[in-house]
């Protein structure tokens, strides 16, 4: 039981890692992108707020059918949380640049700072905290909805629950709750600690 | 003055006519059966007041027991093992100790059922769950929690059977199993012999030839007394024994949950035909 804890444990937090991370890579360029062209950028906005609504198991079966990022087992599990964590983290980017005092951009397009300049010596570093802001909420939020990955053959914390829904046994479902519910505390001290630390930098 | 007072009369004698009142399960399959019985009384000239969609097992036969409710549809199974808690008895004799009739059965058997693609059961030959030796080595299967879990489920099938598969089954929602099925995610997944994706998908349900699943036969129950509420009831009732065998019930299913129909026109062609 211990052994099988541990193993769904890690599972799960590959399933996070590997979620949040690409939707880091992916979500930060598309934050900026948003800020740099505003008329797609609201389109792309919404399209990931609409995205949030769709329920986990609807998600589930339009990729079960889908060649590559679909199918029965992690990798759609991993697809659909990709797709949650963009919001936070996008959004996040978005309005931490759009934050930005114009004055301080005026001032630096005056010192003759080239576009690229401006995103990466003046723009990012005083969007940071927003952005780390994202990340944190993105990953703390990632590992309660990973759970969902046992629905769709993906293993993980969620394999417990849904073992303990189905016989209707309350530890069995504790022994997916609890580990998960200690993941999320132990991801939002760590992450709010690198916020305090950007903050400061 | 003298007719207005007959008329009075002939009317608070027809609203005194009790209805009958018809319930179901909160489950497709219960509602369109509820909605046929209160059809098929309607026509006989009854009086029905639908209840359908009510909950589960336990709330239909209570209000049966109490007298809140007339008549339902109840499968043999459920009967058996969740109400009279008696697997072995016979249903029709213990219900008449309640005072309810075990009435005609509809002709088809809603058990959970292992379902296989259409084109893999022509093409292996597969027609019954001992034909599941020959794919052993290569099928997948995936199911819902419960069916892996419970030990009347897949690992008691493989030990009635006395099959082993080389593949553990893939677990995953019981809302999912037809699409892993459909995607060829998996070859082989436990679902309800009436299912209508079963009919929608090109799938078939295997014979279970070694009877190791319960039989869920559905069957209309009613109250000893329907008939003082309104002469003729049990008779257009029993006029359903046996009208809608495991495919019928399935198309039904489909039109309903598939095809997103009405219930009571879907009920209303069936019974039409």
């Amino acid at each position: 039981m211990i052994t099988d804890i541990i193993r769904v444990t890690g599972e799960h937090m590959l399933i996070v890692a590997i979620a949040v991370g690409v939707a880091i890579i992916a979500g930060i360029p598309l934050g900026i992108y948003c800020t740099r062209n505003p008329r797609a950028g609201r389109v792309a906005l919404r399209i990931i707020d609409a995205i949030q609504t769709i329920p986990s198991l609807a998600l589930f079966g339009f990729l079960i059918p889908v060649p590559f990022i679909g199918g029965i087992g992690m990798r759609t599990a991993i697809v659909a949380l990709i797709l949650y964590s963009l919001l936070p983290i996008v959004r996040n980017t978005f309005v931490g640049i759009r934050g930005v005092d114009p004055v301080v951009r005026d001032a630096g397009v005056a010192l003759g700072l080239t576009s690229r300049q401006l995103l990466f010596d003046v723009e990012l570093p005083l969007a940071m905290p927003s952005i780390v802001a994202g990340i944190r909420i993105a990953t703390v939020i990632g590992i309660g909805v990973a759970t969902i990955a046992a629905a769709v053959g993906g293993g993980g914390l969620g394999t417990f629950i849904f073992r303990g829904v189905a016989m209707v046994d309350t530890r069995l479902i504790l022994a997916g709750a609890l580990p998960a519910a200690a993941l999320a505390l132990i991801a939002d001290v760590v992450l709010s600690a690198v916020e305090r630390r950007v903050i400061k930098g | 003055m003298k007719r207005f007072v007959v008329a009075a009369v002939l009317l608070a004698a027809c609203s005194q006519k009790q209805p009958i009142v018809v319930g179901s399960k909160n489950f497709t399959e219960s509602v369109i059966l509820g909605e046929m019985v209160a059809q098929k009384l309607e026509s006989a000239g009854c009086t029905v007041d639908r209840k359908l969609n009510m909950g589960g097992t336990f709330v239909c036969d209570s209000a049966m027991t109490s007298g809140a409710l007339d008549t339902y549809a109840e499968y043999s199974g459920t009967a058996l093992e969740a109400i009279l808690k008696q697997p072995k008895a016979d249903v029709a004799k213990e219900y008449a100790k309640r005072g309810l009739h075990w009435g005609p059965p509809l002709g088809f058997n809603n058990t959970f059922a292992m379902i296989v693609r259409r084109d893999d059961a022509n093409r292996l030959a597969l027609h019954s769950i001992s034909d599941l030796a020959k794919v052993a080595a290569t099928f997948q299967p995936g199911f819902g929690y419960e069916f892996v879990e419970r030990p009347d489920g897949w690992n008691g099938l493989l030990h009635a059977y006395g099959v082993a598969f080389a593949k553990p089954p893939k677990t995953m929602d019981l809302g999912l199993t037809y699409k892993a099925l459909a995607s060829n995610e998996v070859d082989l997944i436990a679902g309800n012999s009436t299912d209508g994706l079963i009919e929608s998908l090109g799938l078939i349900a295997l014979n279970d030839d070694r009877h190791y699943f319960p039989r869920y036969d559905a069957a209309i129950v009613y109250r000893n007394d329907i008939d003082k509420k309104c002469r003729g009831a049990s008779k257009a009732l029993e006029s359903l024994r046996g009208r809608f065998d495991d495919a019928a019930m399935r198309r039904l299913n489909f039109e309903v949950d598939g095809r997103k129909r009405d219930v009571a026109a879907v009920v209303k062609d069936a019974l039409g035909r």
